[in-house]
């Protein structure tokens, strides 16, 4: 039986928990001492408690940044205080699409080890992509506009990109020389969405919707141009190796029946359709050169991450119930 | 297997047979309408622990679930008992320990009730763990590996409903459980006892007995597409008043669209149509297809907002799609026909949420003022569309914070018609979400309460409703 006194010290040392817990709670038991530059990110070092040796993804569970396991779906998680409508993480580059506001709109949040910010961007518009190139130097992110609707999507979307290096910022993708079908054109109802960059941090490439059409566009960040090199390929994502993308396909070339997660080889432009049926709306990622993981959202709203071959076998696999917005941590 | 009679009560703790146990795991349906009474077997929707010795770790995935007392290790289970029809006569949780080394204990763990549903299985920490604030049911003595318990927990489950059950304990040595993720076999289960024949009821439309008016409707409706046909269909075997939260046809708001979108569908039910404009409809220049379509039902001309009488009910229609502050000429408007009112209850309807969890329009902050306005005067239900799927919020003050007393329950009701669009992250108070099923979602305006029914089209079986009081 629990003396009253005992009860108090648990309450006490709960209380305390609770009001240290602001920020990213970091698996350490010493007390915290002054971080200097010089010591590693501890948000990576933030991994399920067992000990294992594994793979980590970052995710979001309900808009909460945290981690979970990439290869055992039932490892523990996982989970700061830190909020976002969708992250990414690369090289110890975290970027965060912030909640918007009742006051302010989202903006970008690079968070560093304990979850403080260090650098901002701020954004008008509703989160809805976010990418980091693989060396961490390129943050890219999408987000939706609302009150200009254009007739032929029914949606609008802004498309910038940071340079965390020199804290350039390009904020909208609109800006650049675009070259469709290879002749110079500019519209108004031109939406870019779902960038993903090269090993190289300058070229890129990209969704361009105009005209009814939804093309992928490799873009060049120092030249400030995109140019069109196919239709039908939304939110592509680069392979580690760089030569293919992982993208959703309209079904029949129309976004109303949904999307079919598809990988492209870009040395030929040919497309498999990979083994999840269901439809993929989502930016997704690669576990490896062989594996492409997503989110897939319940009728309820809630999204669990899967995994699923790359060259179209196999089946999806559950990686992470109610989670979304996966990227690995290196 | 149909147990033919309720288990007798047995002293908490008592080991039951495990060849018993294992062969109610799924729900025993007793058909024959002689027994004298049936059990229904219910598996968590949701389980997890929490450990103060990782105070950001979740651990709803797992397959165990741990209680200690040093660290403290705390279980929260979660229920839906539902398609109980007979009067409940007991209820008992029964969990299994873990056929590990260990998982045995001198201490079982005292199991209490919550009042928290809303607890996340997959976000659940030590450090916002939901509080043990209910009764206390039971508690295990000694557990032994490989075994089940069993707890009467029949003082909280009496019908259908969701249930939360904590188990926490203060002995040191602790004992694991399975957790619902170990497998069917062994996960924990609620069993409860009716005192005759348990029958799962089905969602059924029914008509309306009592004779109270009938509100039904959806927003954004009608495009090129069948989803338009599939929720008009419903509208036809539904009597009352149809409203709209806007967005009626696609994509401009064109007399064209209005004409071969809208008018072959919901058109039929136009002569009981009272609408609300959106965006799209304002894509014409002062959405003068929508206007010149509708005609006086639209309120006046060129302004979107009006009001009237539902027997005990005044309901509202507003205008999201042009000013809304406060002092505008809507809001001050609003204010004076809501002081205005005779009835007790009220019902207000536009476009743009102020509260969704929708992933394409943010929460339009924009409409504040009108719910303010709403209550101020003490307004149940607020119904939009705009994200094109289906949610239901617990009453809620204007900043969105659960207030019981004078809350409004907001819906947004984007169901009728037009392509679904995502969830992103769930917000606070959220009740009821979906985005696969078309349909309309029904108010019968009681004399001082409301039943609402999403009712789905037609080969689809998403279901929502309930009943709430006015204030």
């Amino acid at each position: 039986m629990m003396t009253v006194r005992t009860r108090i010290l648990i309450a006490l040392a709960a209380a305390a928990l609770l009001a240290g817990a602001t920020v990213f709670y970091v698996s350490r038991t010493t007390a915290p001492s002054a971080q200097s530059s010089a010591q590693p990110p501890r948000m990576a070092a933030v991994v399920p408690p067992d000990g294992v040796d594994r793979r980590t993804l970052q995710v979001l569970t309900n808009g909460v940044l945290g981690w979970a396991s990439a290869t055992d779906p039932q490892s523990p998680r996982g989970l700061t205080t830190v909020k976002c409508d969708r992250a990414y993480t690369s090289a110890r580059t975290v970027a965060c699409l912030r909640p918007v506001d009742a006051l302010v709109g989202t903006k970008l949040s690079l968070l560093d080890a304990e979850g403080n910010e260090t650098k901002s961007v701020p954004l008008t518009g509703f989160p809805n992509r976010l990418k980091v190139s693989t060396s961490g130097r390129m943050v890219s992110w999408t987000v939706f506009l609302d009150g200009h609707s254009y007739a032929t999507t029914g949606f609008s979307t802004q498309t910038g990109i940071l340079d965390t290096k020199t804290d350039a910022v390009v904020h909208s993708l609109e800006e650049f020389s675009a070259t469709v079908e290879g002749k110079p054109h500019q519209a108004v109802d031109f939406n870019y969405w779902g960038v993903t960059f090269t090993s190289d941090d300058n070229r890129f490439y990209a969704t361009l919707g105009t005209g009814g059409k939804r093309y992928l566009v490799e873009g060049d960040l120092t030249a400030r141009t995109v140019r069109t090199l196919t239709t039908n390929v939304e939110c592509p994502s680069l392979s580690p190796d760089g030569t293919r993308i992982a993208y959703k396909s309209a079904v029949d070339g129309d976004p109303k029946k949904g999307w079919r997660l598809s990988v492209m080889d870009l040395s030929t432009l040919r497309s498999t359709p990979l083994g999840e049926t269901r439809s993929v709306d989502d930016q997704s990622i690669w576990l490896d050169d062989a594996t492409v993981a997503y989110a897939l959202q319940r009728d309820d709203g809630v999204n669990d991450v899967w995994s699923v071959p790359a060259n179209g076998s196999g089946q999806p696999k559950l990686v992470a119930e109610g989670a979304n917005s996966p990227s690995l941590t290196h | 297997m149909s147990s033919r009679k309720a288990r007798t009560a047995r002293t908490a703790g008592a080991v039951l047979g495990a060849v018993a146990v294992a062969a109610a795991t799924v729900v025993v349906v007793a058909s024959a309408p002689t027994a004298a009474a049936a059990t229904t077997t219910f598996t968590p929707v949701a389980d997890t622990y929490v450990d103060n010795g990782a105070t950001s770790t979740n651990y709803g995935t797992t397959g165990q679930l741990g209680v200690d007392g040093s660290p403290v290790k705390r279980i929260f289970l979660r229920f839906t008992v539902s398609g109980v029809s007979a009067p409940v006569t007991g209820a008992k949780l029964r969990v299994h320990t873990d056929d590990v080394s260990g998982s045995n204990s001198p201490a079982g763990g005292t199991f209490r009730a919550l009042s928290s549903t809303s607890w996340s299985e997959t976000g659940t920490t030590w450090a916002n763990q939901p509080s043990i604030d209910g009764t206390t049911l039971g508690t295990l003595g000694a557990v032994s590996r490989n075994a089940w318990y069993e707890v009467n927990v029949g003082a909280v489950v009496t019908g259908n409903g969701t249930y939360s059950i904590a188990i926490s304990s203060t002995n040191s040595d602790g004992a694991d459980y399975d957790s619902r993720e170990s497998g069917s076999a062994t996960a924990p289960q609620l069993v409860v006892s009716t005192d005759s024949p348990t029958t799962t009821t089905p969602p059924t439309t029914t008509s309306q007995p009592s004779g109270d008016p009938v509100l039904v409707g959806a927003g954004d409706i009608s495009n090129s597409g069948s989803g338009d046909t599939a929720t008009a269909a419903l509208l036809d075997n539904i009597p009352g008043t149809v409203y709209t939260t806007g967005d009626n046809v696609y994509n401009d708001g064109t007399a064209s669209e209005f004409n071969s979108y809208y008018n072959p569908t919901w058109g039929r039910h136009k002569a009981r149509t009272k609408p609300s404009p959106g965006n799209h409809d304002y894509n014409t220049s002062g959405a003068s297809g929508y206007y010149n379509y509708f005609g006086a039902q639209a309120g006046p001309s060129g302004r979107g907002y009006y009001s009237y009488d539902l027997g005990n009910w005044h309901v509202v229609s507003l205008n999201s799609e042009i000013s809304m502050s406060a002092g505008s000429a809507q809001e001050q408007w609003l204010r004076s026909d809501l002081a205005a009112s005779g009835k007790s209850c009220t019902l207000a309807y536009w476009h743009k949420p102020r509260f969704t969890s929708g992933a394409d329009h943010a929460p339009s902050t924009a409409t504040g003022p009108l719910v303010q306005a709403l209550y101020d005067y003490n307004a149940e239900v607020i119904v939009t569309g705009h994200n094109h799927h289906y949610e239901r919020f617990a009453p809620m003050n204007p900043s969105g914070s659960a207030d019981s007393s004078r809350g409004i329950r907001h819906f947004v009701a984007g169901m009728g018609g037009a392509g679904f669009y995502n969830f992103g992250t769930i917000q606070p108070n959220s009740e009821a979400r979906n985005n696969n099923t078309f349909g309309v979602l029904k108010f019968t305006l009681h004399a001082s309460s409301y039943d609402w029914e999403f009712v789905p089209q037609a080969g689809k079986t998403y279901n929502d409703k309930g009943t709430t009081a006015c204030h």
